[in-house]
């Protein structure tokens, strides 16, 4: 790790570096509906920065909500097949929060681990995460809950302090002095500095020791049927979750003619598990919504090993019931 | 890093058109380099795909005994097993795979095995039925309960019948109550009860029981009061697929992947998930 | 019972109260927003026969046009709400539930006016624009049909494979006829409650869709949506005297 400071009128230009440099900044935009979103910036002025959390998580950059997985098309003889996996351009994520830094950890395990994933590992590879500490939160935020909190360096390239007048930038990882190396003249080695004056204060709604043991038999309490019936059965948790990685397959265009694609699913829908046949294996709103919270926090840590939670709270506030899932969570395994 | 979504080119070289809306396409592989380099074991499934339309999941019903082709057998059910079955002799479809654990045949040398299944139930234990009748000296005693609802549904009819007349596999062929057409020779009466009037012995033996969950409601505690352990009974299980390498979430069952740690469970191992299947 | 009750984050959240010791969290005020009568479709909700539902004026007029629609019969209902003078009113049957709903007839808040106002103003070039701009950002999570009380079907037409009608995957031309085939869909029967546009994650005001097709209704039928409880659907039910503009 290397630690460097940056004036904090100096930030504008390190951004506007990162973009000369060619590569495709990625930032929070507060856009017309009052929302803030990542998206593809050309200057540090298009830049969100008095906000607590985006609506929806970075991970598209890895894992976009549409995917094409191929195209094909019919000759003669036999069908072409063709994977467009080569152009995609060195990009930089700005503005993270640590969850969301600590997710990607999560989603490299994921999709890396066993049966590697193609298209993430090219599109992983390709990007930098820049991250920014967290100075507010609100009461849906619950990052210590799950052993992070809002000046954690997990996941990240760089994470970036605001300390007055200086900014404590904290270098992870080599791409991370790449970035750096951009603008190097603007960063001053420094000390290491304790960064906990200037971060959020949360109080941990839960210790995770404790859930991660009562859930182990929390499967067939019967708060789970009150816990979820505010739930619709939409897919707004899971689409705004930094962790959630269904997909659906499907194929557009015609037998002749057309491109194999995969896009974000939800195990909340009502025909996630249902077969061909009509069968569905979770057949009502409260299995699925069971299924979502006791992946997250039993199934992701029996098979990787990782809590898949990180606290960042937007299934809380997307919700169009305004379910909290450390609420229900805290209710299951009481 | 291999493409895990890039599907073999698959030439239907084969139809069979084994009962009301079920058929059988054997394939070949367009691409020599393909064929070479492919090889599966007993109990592993692959998704079909139609292009334009989707994948379906099956299991590879031919065995891996023999080589230069993949079989599958379907039903036609809802918009890929359709179009699949639409499809004609020598169309090319897609085929992503082998996918999943495999039956552990090696552990099963010198013991009994017990087949029990219905309906489309026998596809994918037709795949181990061959690889151990090609290799017939190397197991026990083989023995096989099969029924469907009438005569008409039941599959590979032709090898049933051959499986009847080898003389080293018993087999118990029935068809429901009233399924029985006025030539029909064989049992009558549904899986469940005719193994429990023909109990299979459990010393040495190992049972597969697959098909539709009735039949492994049913059939689990015949077995157990004829003195199988549940770690002596396998099963393969179905659900929801979609990747069929454990990533897109639609197979699970509790922590567990169908595609990816199964479809080949034991009782066992069935008995500690959810029952979310 | 279904109501309101308070939370850690901000609004207000629905509570389902099933006995008597768990009434006490029970709360109603101007903040609690959200259309409760969605949940009256659960089969949760359905299978208990008894249900009270603590309803807001979106709410209630909810309740009238399902009423109208056949939907509520197999459920014994009641209705509850506080009106503006802080009394709690319990209504015994449909004609008392119309009659309040008639005499507390909610106007279009003034923000939605500005914004229906804009988007009427545009060129026919501008509108699409506009929507396409807007729709581009749509992630088909379907929390705008989750959260409608109107759309019931058991299976939505985007869950029909054979064939696709919409397709699965977010595009902006796919999310649009998405869009419109719901505004088609719920032209003479949306309330206004204006809950699809609140909840939608990206921000979309999706409600000015099926409010400008409730106001071009209104101006060629004559039909208000969610005024009374034996009104017919406006698409489907002919009148001599219909205007027929539109035919000619």
């Amino acid at each position: 790790m290397n630690i460097y400071t940056l004036k904090s009128s100096q930030l504008a230009e390190f951004f506007s570096q990162l973009i000369q440099s060619g590569k495709v900044v990625i930032a929070p935009v507060l856009k017309k509906s009052g929302k803030v979103f990542f998206e593809a910036v050309k200057s540090y002025d298009q830049v969100a920065t008095d906000y607590i959390q985006t609506g929806f998580s970075a991970k598209s950059v890895v894992f976009p909500k549409v995917e094409e997985l191929f195209s094909f098309e019919r000759n003669d003889d036999s069908i072409e097949i063709t994977n467009n996996l080569n152009s995609i351009p060195e990009t930089v994520v700005w503005g993270l929060r640590p969850c969301d830094a600590s997710a990607f950890n999560y989603l490299t395990e994921f999709f890396l681990r066993e049966n590697p994933d193609t298209y993430f590992a090219a599109r992983k590879e390709k990007t930098t995460l820049i991250t920014i500490s967290c100075a507010k939160a609100d009461e849906a935020c619950f990052c210590t809950s799950v052993e992070l909190n809002p000046g954690s360096t997990a996941g990240s390239d760089v994470l970036l302090t605001a300390m007055g007048e200086d900014v404590y930038v904290e270098v992870m990882t080599e791409k991370g002095q790449a970035a750096i190396e951009t603008s190097a003249s603007l960063f001053t080695p420094s000390q290491e500095k304790s960064k906990d004056e200037y971060l959020a204060k949360l109080t941990a709604v839960f210790s995770m020791d404790e859930i991660k043991e009562r859930i182990k038999t929390a499967y067939d309490n019967a708060e789970w049927k009150h816990e979820s019936m505010g739930c619709f059965g939409c897919g707004a948790c899971a689409f705004s979750c930094p962790t959630c990685t269904c997909f659906d397959i499907q194929d557009e265009g015609t037998q002749n003619k057309g491109k194999r694609l995969r896009c974000w699913d939800a195990c909340g829908f009502g025909q996630f598990t249902k077969h061909a046949s009509g069968h569905n294996t979770r057949n009502n709103q409260t299995e699925r919504r069971r299924q979502r919270l006791m992946h997250k926090f039993k199934y992701s840590v029996e098979n990787l090993g990782i809590v898949s939670c990180v606290g960042c709270g937007r299934c809380i506030r997307v919700c169009p019931a305004h379910l909290n899932v450390f609420e229900n969570i805290l209710s299951v395994t009481k | 890093m291999t493409n895990q979504y890039i599907p073999y080119k698959m030439r239907i070289a084969n139809i069979i058109e084994e009962a009301p809306l079920v058929q059988t396409y054997r394939l070949e592989f367009v691409d020599e380099k393909d064929a070479e380099q492919f090889s599966f074991k007993a109990g592993q499934f692959a998704e079909y795909g139609v292009f334009g339309e989707g994948e379906s999941t099956f299991c590879i019903a031919s065995s891996p005994t023999r080589e230069g082709y993949v079989e599958c057998t379907f039903r036609s059910t809802g918009r890929v097993t359709k179009a699949l079955a639409n499809c004609e002799l020598n169309d090319i479809i897609g085929l992503r795979g082998p996918f999943g654990n495999t039956f552990p045949i090696e552990e099963w040398y010198g013991k009994n095995v017990v087949f029990i299944t219905g309906g489309i139930g026998l596809p994918p234990l037709r795949c181990v039925i061959w690889n151990l009748l090609d290799q017939r000296e190397k197991f026990g005693d083989i023995t096989i309960y099969y029924g469907a609802r009438t005569v008409n549904d039941l599959v590979y009819k032709d090898e049933l019948e051959e499986w009847k007349n080898r003389g080293d596999v018993k087999l118990y062929v029935t068809v429901d109550p009233g399924g029985e057409t006025p030539d029909w020779k064989g049992l009558v009466g549904f899986v469940p009860t005719i193994l429990e009037q023909n109990p299979p012995k459990s010393e040495n033996s190992v049972a597969i029981v697959a098909g539709p969950p009735i039949l492994i409601k049913m059939g689990m505690p015949i077995l157990g009061k004829n003195g199988f352990e549940n770690k002596d009974i396998y099963t393969t299980l179905e659900n929801r697929m979609k990747c069929g390498v454990g990533k897109c979430g639609h197979c699970t069952v509790g922590k567990t992947y169908v595609c990816k740690d199964g479809p080949v469970f034991t009782y066992e191992e069935v008995l500690t998930m959810p029952a979310e299947y | 019972m279904i109501g309101f009750k308070n939370a850690i984050y901000k609004l207000p959240v629905p509570c389902f109260v099933e006995n008597t010791a768990q009434i006490e969290q029970l709360i109603f005020t101007p903040s609690c927003q959200g259309n409760l009568a969605v949940y009256l479709h659960k089969p949760e909700v359905k299978a208990a026969k008894k249900v009270g539902i603590v309803a807001n004026i979106a709410t209630l007029r909810s309740v009238l046009q399902l009423v109208s629609e056949n939907q509520l019969g197999d459920i014994e209902k009641t209705v509850l709400t506080i009106n503006a003078q802080n009394e709690l009113l319990v209504f015994n049957n449909m004609d008392e539930l119309e009659q309040y709903v008639q005499e507390n007839f909610p106007v279009i808040s003034d923000e939605d006016k500005k914004l229906l106002d804009q988007v009427n103003a545009m060129t026919r070039a501008e509108r699409w624009q506009f929507w396409t701009e807007q729709f581009s950002a749509c992630v088909k999570c379907y929390a705008c049909r989750a959260v409608c009380p109107m759309c019931y079907c058991p299976t939505c037409t985007v869950e029909s494979n054979q064939p696709q009608w919409i397709k699965v995957s977010s595009e902006t031309t796919g999310n649009l006829e998405w869009h419109t085939m719901r505004a088609m869909h719920l032209a003479g029967r949306c309330i206004n409650c204006g809950e699809c546009g609140r909840i939608c994650p990206v921000g979309i005001p999706v409600h000015l869709l099926t409010a400008k097709m409730n106001q071009d209704i209104e101006a060629e039928f004559g039909a208000k949506t969610g005024f009374s409880f034996k009104s017919g659907y406006a698409l489907n039910t002919f009148k001599p005297g219909d205007k027929e503009q539109f035919i000619k």
